[in-house]
């Protein structure tokens, strides 16, 4: 299959988290690119822009505004122009997907391709169909790569909302995380620099509101942010970025985003019970007696 | 003739000027920018921390190591541990590695005509990504480091994997870029003998020689570096004298009516950073060697940064031995930032060369941010009376194809550059 991978207003973060997918040598085999920022392509970007080459796959990186240029094209332009001929679209990471950090880079209308934050844009409504949203701050290897190959195998793919697939974003990143005991029985002691410990009680930890599959399909193979010890900072979401990133917002000492599906009562309810718990072996450090 | 320079992380113009048919003159055009220092105006201070990862994906946990170093700058007193410090250095060591295998195998091969070699500088980057997720828990774009230390915890487990992704990072190094071990290169004080040996590195090196591009390349021969850590000095270095005594007050940086990069210059001159310069004022002897036979040339641009990834894979070995993990990760500051006005700034070794950050802070609000990146050093753009360091070393060339590879010898970032 062959694919356009088309930068707009971005710092290229996921076309070097691709650059980490594993078993990048099978894809090279299956996939072929007829521009991509980084990998050798038969064809030049001032080809790309002026003519119309095959292509099936249209792969956007970066917000977008019709007065970003790309070669001295607008970006727009060259959305419009291959998103007539392929197969489908894919928005690569949260900039195209909702505008994300790039939102703010000060070019006219700068918005994700179908969507401003959580609000739908009207400029690309007639390619909603042939779109899939694979946001995240950069985007997660696996999810793209894999992502392709469904679109290479015809795979019908549910997607949520965003357009996003839900293999990949049904789940929370709070699922899988090393730290759920502590989320579980309300243990908000935490310190950054610790093993133990949740970070949403204070520390801004947007994991159990925040879709993706960080702590199911780990990054880079071997960790995530939260089991690090780093709060998910919801970087896959519209809302990315929110502001005063380390810290819980909370009313009353309740934090202000609750995990998904859980209504306040019943927080409080729940938390209450779960303070009941002593437990010793989560009080205490992990490894020390 | 205008020549759209791609693949360097986005794309520049070169305007190049002929005078019987050599290039007189090169104009550097960065067509865009994305106003991160205005995107941080009004946020709380440490929401830098997220966003200035996102300046660049090559090389954003350089933003990152020198926002906490900005940012911890505005503190009085403010306790880090050792610990942390190492952590904290280390992983962008691993960075800096990551950039140089995919610059050497992505961008300066097929140059030299040789296919890209993807698997070659992907399988040794992802090694690094590893390490760097092993502490920040992703790489790119991991915000692990705080004010007042870094978020994990390590374990003597973590350290043996550490240990182990090294060794196989030196691993591919000894069976492809040197196929000969990485501690003879490392001793080595004479280019000669190192061309000696086979490997992708010695093999392009004597091409360039072979070629006959030894000359090409040379700039003013004047070097800087401000990010001082436990391997690299800080320090200015001039046909080899070096002067350690050098400060940032002295970095101006200017307006370009004709590109949306800024020029930077030291005392109202231009100077060279990277790899090469790191070397120079390091006085690094098998560099200083192809420096002294072969000037500021392609041919020691290229043999520093690969070089620089042995190095810093052994060093990174050392600095793991001074790991203390009782010390604490991170100790909490005693003053809350929502509490603080102050300004800060710090300079750190991207795998470019010297990134500057500084920042002003009003009650932990974000007044004023400005970065200095490597790539402006290297390509400031400056009047034909006045050349800017890559404009002076493409000057003479016949060709617009040598001006590229001259060009991309100093590894561009138009991202950065472009923040």
């Amino acid at each position: 299959m062959r694919v356009l991978w088309l930068s707009a207003i971005t710092c290229n973060g996921n076309t070097h988290s691709f650059l980490n997918y594993p078993h990048m040598e099978q894809f090279l085999d299956d996939f072929e690119f007829i521009y991509h920022p980084v990998i050798d392509s038969s064809y030049m970007l001032e080809d790309i822009v002026s003519k119309v080459i095959p292509c099936d796959i249209l792969l956007i990186e970066g917000a977008i505004s019709k007065e970003f240029q790309r070669a001295d094209v607008s970006v727009v332009e060259i959305i419009e122009k291959y998103s007539k001929i392929v197969q489908k679209i894919v928005t690569v990471g949260t900039c195209a997907t909702f505008g994300g950090i790039f939102r703010e880079s000060g070019y006219e209308n700068t918005s994700g391709l179908h969507f401003d934050q959580d609000k739908p844009t009207a400029n690309f409504e007639d390619l909603i169909d042939k779109t899939i949203s694979i946001s995240g701050c950069p985007v997660h290897p696996e999810v793209l790569v894999n992502t392709l190959y469904a679109i290479k195998k015809s795979t019908a793919l549910q997607l949520d909302n965003f357009l996003r697939p839900k293999e990949f974003f049904a789940y929370t990143v709070h699922n899988g995380c090393t730290r759920n005991e502590y989320f579980e029985y309300k243990i908000d002691n935490h310190q950054f620099g610790e093993l133990e410990g949740c970070m949403f009680y204070d520390h801004g930890c947007q994991a159990p509101f925040t879709h993706g599959s960080c702590n199911k399909i780990l990054w880079n193979e071997v960790n995530s942010k939260t089991r690090a010890g780093l709060s998910c900072l919801g970087c896959t979401e519209p809302t990315f970025p929110k502001q005063n990133l380390f810290a819980t917002k909370k009313n009353m000492a309740i934090p202000e985003n609750l995990p998904i599906g859980v209504g306040k009562r019943t927080y409080l309810t729940l938390a209450g019970i779960t303070k009941a718990f002593k437990i010793d072996r989560l009080e205490k450090k992990l490894f020390d007696d | 003739m205008i020549k759209l320079i791609e693949k360097i992380e986005g794309e520049a113009k070169l305007h190049f000027n002929f005078k019987e048919n050599k290039i007189d003159f090169v104009d550097i055009e960065f067509m865009s920018t994305r106003n991160i220092e205005n995107i941080l105006k009004g946020k709380p201070a440490f929401d830098a921390l997220v966003i200035n990862p996102r300046v660049c994906g090559i090389c954003g946990h350089a933003h990152l190591i020198a926002t906490v170093k900005a940012l911890e700058d505005c503190y009085d007193n403010l306790e880090l541990s050792n610990k942390a410090k190492i952590i904290r250095e280390l992983t962008l060591n691993f960075e800096l590695i990551q950039n140089h295998f995919k610059w050497f195998y992505l961008t300066m091969l097929p140059l030299l005509g040789h296919k890209q070699q993807v698997l070659k500088a992907t399988y040794p980057s992802q090694l690094m990504g590893k390490v760097i997720a092993l502490f920040g828990g992703q790489y790119p774009h991991t915000s692990y480091a705080v004010v007042g230390g870094v978020v994990c915890e390590i374990t003597e487990m973590d350290i043996i994997k550490l240990q182990h992704y090294i060794a196989q990072t030196t691993k591919f190094v000894e069976d492809n870029l040197l196929k000969f071990d990485s501690q003879s290169f490392l001793i080595c004080k004479d280019v000669e003998t190192a061309l000696e040996y086979e490997g992708d590195l010695p093999d392009i090196l004597k091409q360039i020689k072979n070629e006959g591009l030894l000359e090409h390349g040379k700039s003013y021969d004047r070097f800087i570096a401000f990010g001082e850590n436990s391997y690299f000095k800080k320090g200015k270095s001039l046909k080899t004298k070096v002067n350690y005594n050098i400060s940032v007050a002295c970095v101006r940086e200017s307006q370009e009516p004709s590109s949306f990069a800024k020029n930077v210059s030291f005392k109202d001159q231009y100077y060279e950073v990277g790899p090469l310069a790191r070397a120079m004022i390091n006085k690094s002897p098998l560099v200083m060697d192809a420096h002294k036979k072969y000037g500021d040339s392609i041919f020691s641009r290229i043999l520093a940064r690969v070089y620089e990834i042995s190095q810093l894979l052994e060093h990174s070995s050392y600095l793991i031995n001074d790991l203390d993990l009782k010390e604490p990760s991170y100790i909490e500051p005693s003053v809350n930032i929502s509490q603080l006005s102050a300004s800060g700034y710090s300079a750190v070794e991207a795998a470019r060369g010297t990134l500057i950050h500084k920042v002003e802070i009003q009650m932990g609000v974000i007044k004023n941010y400005e970065i200095i990146t490597p790539t402006q050093w290297n390509l400031s753009g400056g009047t034909k009376e006045k050349q800017g360091v890559s404009q002076k070393a493409m000057i003479g060339l016949s060709d617009i194809k040598t001006a590229q590879l001259v060009f991309k010898s100093f590894d561009v970032c138009s991202v950065c550059t472009t923040h």
